[in-house]
């Protein structure tokens, strides 16, 4: 068993934003609602960070593929786990006349068929198939395998890096957050539901600053999720702790232990009767969920009551780790202000249809508690285009999104991705 | 030749339950929740109030088949039990069919998961 310190205190919530080495003045609106700072972000940030496409899981065997969108590079990114489970990555571009090889968004095969004149490929990317091959003009097959696009895998999470050859390994890019979560564990990574959201009309940070603060919780969420977030002891909802860790950063929310479900909640009363409350993803392997627990970085100051411990890789992927488990969520840049964006919430296979009604509950109260913030969030993004504000102001529980936007500027700013870490 | 009254889509305990499965009995999450967003709050409150008193019977009739491996009357119970949840956003959560200031309709849906009934 973990062993925690007592019960907080009031007066013990640690101050975040100075001791991670941040200012505390208003943050300019400009990189929110500017067509200009938008393209700057998509050559130096988009263009240059190491950019994680999600768990290994997702290619669950040998001989399956993924395909995945970066818009804001108009890149489309295909996956491949061959038979010796090496991970590659390709543009989804045929070498013939450049038509999209692949239409669907994941399956399983070794060779990819363009649907245009048929060429061929294997999934180590060589073109293995040219059909009328002698009626080209000196045809060199090895020359026509796909374009490939650097990857590489951390502990079970795949990255992608759309430099030609990368400034900074994925280690270095990583840096102190690559340290303090080796070994974190991913219960139940093989089994997901997602929830997508095709576009909304907001900008990326605009969108992911509302997944990192607590803060809003108790205002927007009352009904579906602020009880659960704040209490006497907690009414604004304050973190517990937080870290910058290199281009990243982490904080831990803090969870209401005496939540209990109201009295006229009946079906949530009913969905949740046969599990301990602060495990709403339901029954997990309870190995993998202890040694998240014991795990150093996740609730680093072991207090009891707390709800998440949101792992933010910079520049776009939230890995949000509670007692139950763990989800993802990944924004992508449509426009300067439009995004989209993908929840893969991990919850074990149901064991029985007990367990299989608390999921549909779990999941249509995430899918409820999303869509109070799209809406939210899209009034925000007009309010902010409207210029009648020049700048924002953060408090200390909002470090995580100061820290986000510094990190931005210093990467617009830089020359080289060694000197945006520096 | 004696007529026979059309028999329920249902197993036979929860007949009465019959007039919801055309609306209720959504084969998918995404369907389930997309259903409940576009009803009346008058219709969830009917599927609510009938549902919930079954529910605890309807899981334990349901415990007796594995998972996914349930005959196709029971499956549809599944469904039928599984848009509880959804009606339950509405009637215990935000007093009205979804939540206040939410755009509807939206971009967002649930693609996959969970099992079975899920996708
Ligand atoms: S473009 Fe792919 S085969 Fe012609
Ligand atoms: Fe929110």
């Amino acid at each position: 068993m973990t062993k925690y310190e007592p019960e907080m205190q009031k007066s013990a919530f640690p101050k975040l934003t100075e001791p991670n080495g941040l200012d505390t003045g208003p943050i300019p609106i400009e990189p929110y609602i500017s067509p200009e700072w938008f393209e700057k972000e998509r050559e130096q940030i988009f263009g240059r960070a190491w950019l994680c496409m999600g768990r290994i899981e997702q290619l669950p065997e040998p001989d399956t593929y993924i395909v995945k969108e970066i818009e804001v590079r108009g890149v489309i990114a295909l996956i491949t786990r061959d038979k010796a489970d090496k991970v590659r990555a390709f543009h989804n571009v045929c070498s013939h006349r450049a038509n999209m090889i692949v239409q669907d968004s994941a399956g399983k095969g070794s060779r990819f068929v363009c649907k245009y004149h048929n060429w061929a490929y294997r999934n180590d990317g060589d073109c293995i198939g040219v059909p009328d091959r002698a009626n080209f003009f000196n045809l060199d097959i090895k020359k026509c395998g796909l374009t490939p696009i650097v990857c590489d895998v951390w502990e079970g999470w795949i990255f992608i890096n759309l430099q030609k050859v990368p400034e900074v390994s994925l280690k270095e890019f990583l840096g102190p957050f690559g340290e303090a979560f080796t070994n974190a564990p991913a219960p139940s990574a093989e089994h997901a539901f997602n929830v997508n959201v095709s576009t909304m009309k907001a900008n990326w940070k605009t969108t992911i600053d509302a997944f990192c603060e607590s803060y809003h919780v108790p205002v927007l969420h009352p009904d579906t999720v602020g009880a659960t977030f704040a209490n006497d002891s907690n009414p604004y909802s304050r973190p517990l702790s937080g870290h910058a860790r290199g281009a990243h950063r982490t904080m831990t929310t803090f969870g209401n232990p005496d939540y209990v479900p109201p009295e006229h909640a009946l079906v949530e009363r009913l969905a949740y009767s046969n599990l301990d409350l602060g495990n709403t993803l339901g029954a997990n392997d309870a190995k993998e969920i202890q040694a998240l627990l014991d795990h150093p970085a996740i609730n680093p100051r072991r207090v009891p009551n707390w709800a998440t411990e949101i792992a933010w890789i910079f520049p776009n992927f939230l890995i949000f780790y509670s007692p139950g488990g763990f989800f993802t969520l990944e924004f992508w840049p449509l426009s300067v202000n439009s995004t989209r964006w993908v929840a893969r919430m991990h919850i074990p296979k149901a064991k029985d249809v007990r367990q299989r009604f608390q999921q549909e509950h779990h999941n249509c109260r995430m899918a409820e508690i999303f869509l109070e913030d799209v809406g939210n969030l899209e009034r925000q993004q007009r309010a902010m285009e409207s210029g009648a504000k020049t700048e924002i102001v953060l408090q200390d529980g909002e470090f995580m999104l100061r820290h986000s936007i510094e990190t931005i500027r210093k990467w617009v700013a830089a020359k080289t991705v060694r000197e945006a870490l520096a | 030749m004696t007529m026979t009254a059309p028999e329920s889509s249902l197993p036979r305990d929860f007949a009465d339950l019959e007039p919801f499965v055309a609306y209720w009995a959504g084969e998918t999450n995404d369907i389930r929740w997309d259903r409940r967003s576009r009803a009346p709050m008058e219709q969830i409150r009917r599927f609510y109030d009938a549902m919930l008193p079954r529910a605890d019977e309807a899981l334990t009739y349901l415990e007796q088949f594995p998972l996914g491996e349930a005959p196709a009357d029971a499956t549809r119970l599944l469904c039928l039990l599984l848009s509880l949840p959804h009606a339950a956003m509405a009637v215990e959560f935000h007093r009205q069919p979804r939540a206040a200031a939410s755009p509807f309709p939206h971009g967002m849906n649930v693609a996959k998961g969970p099992w079975p009934q899920g996708w």
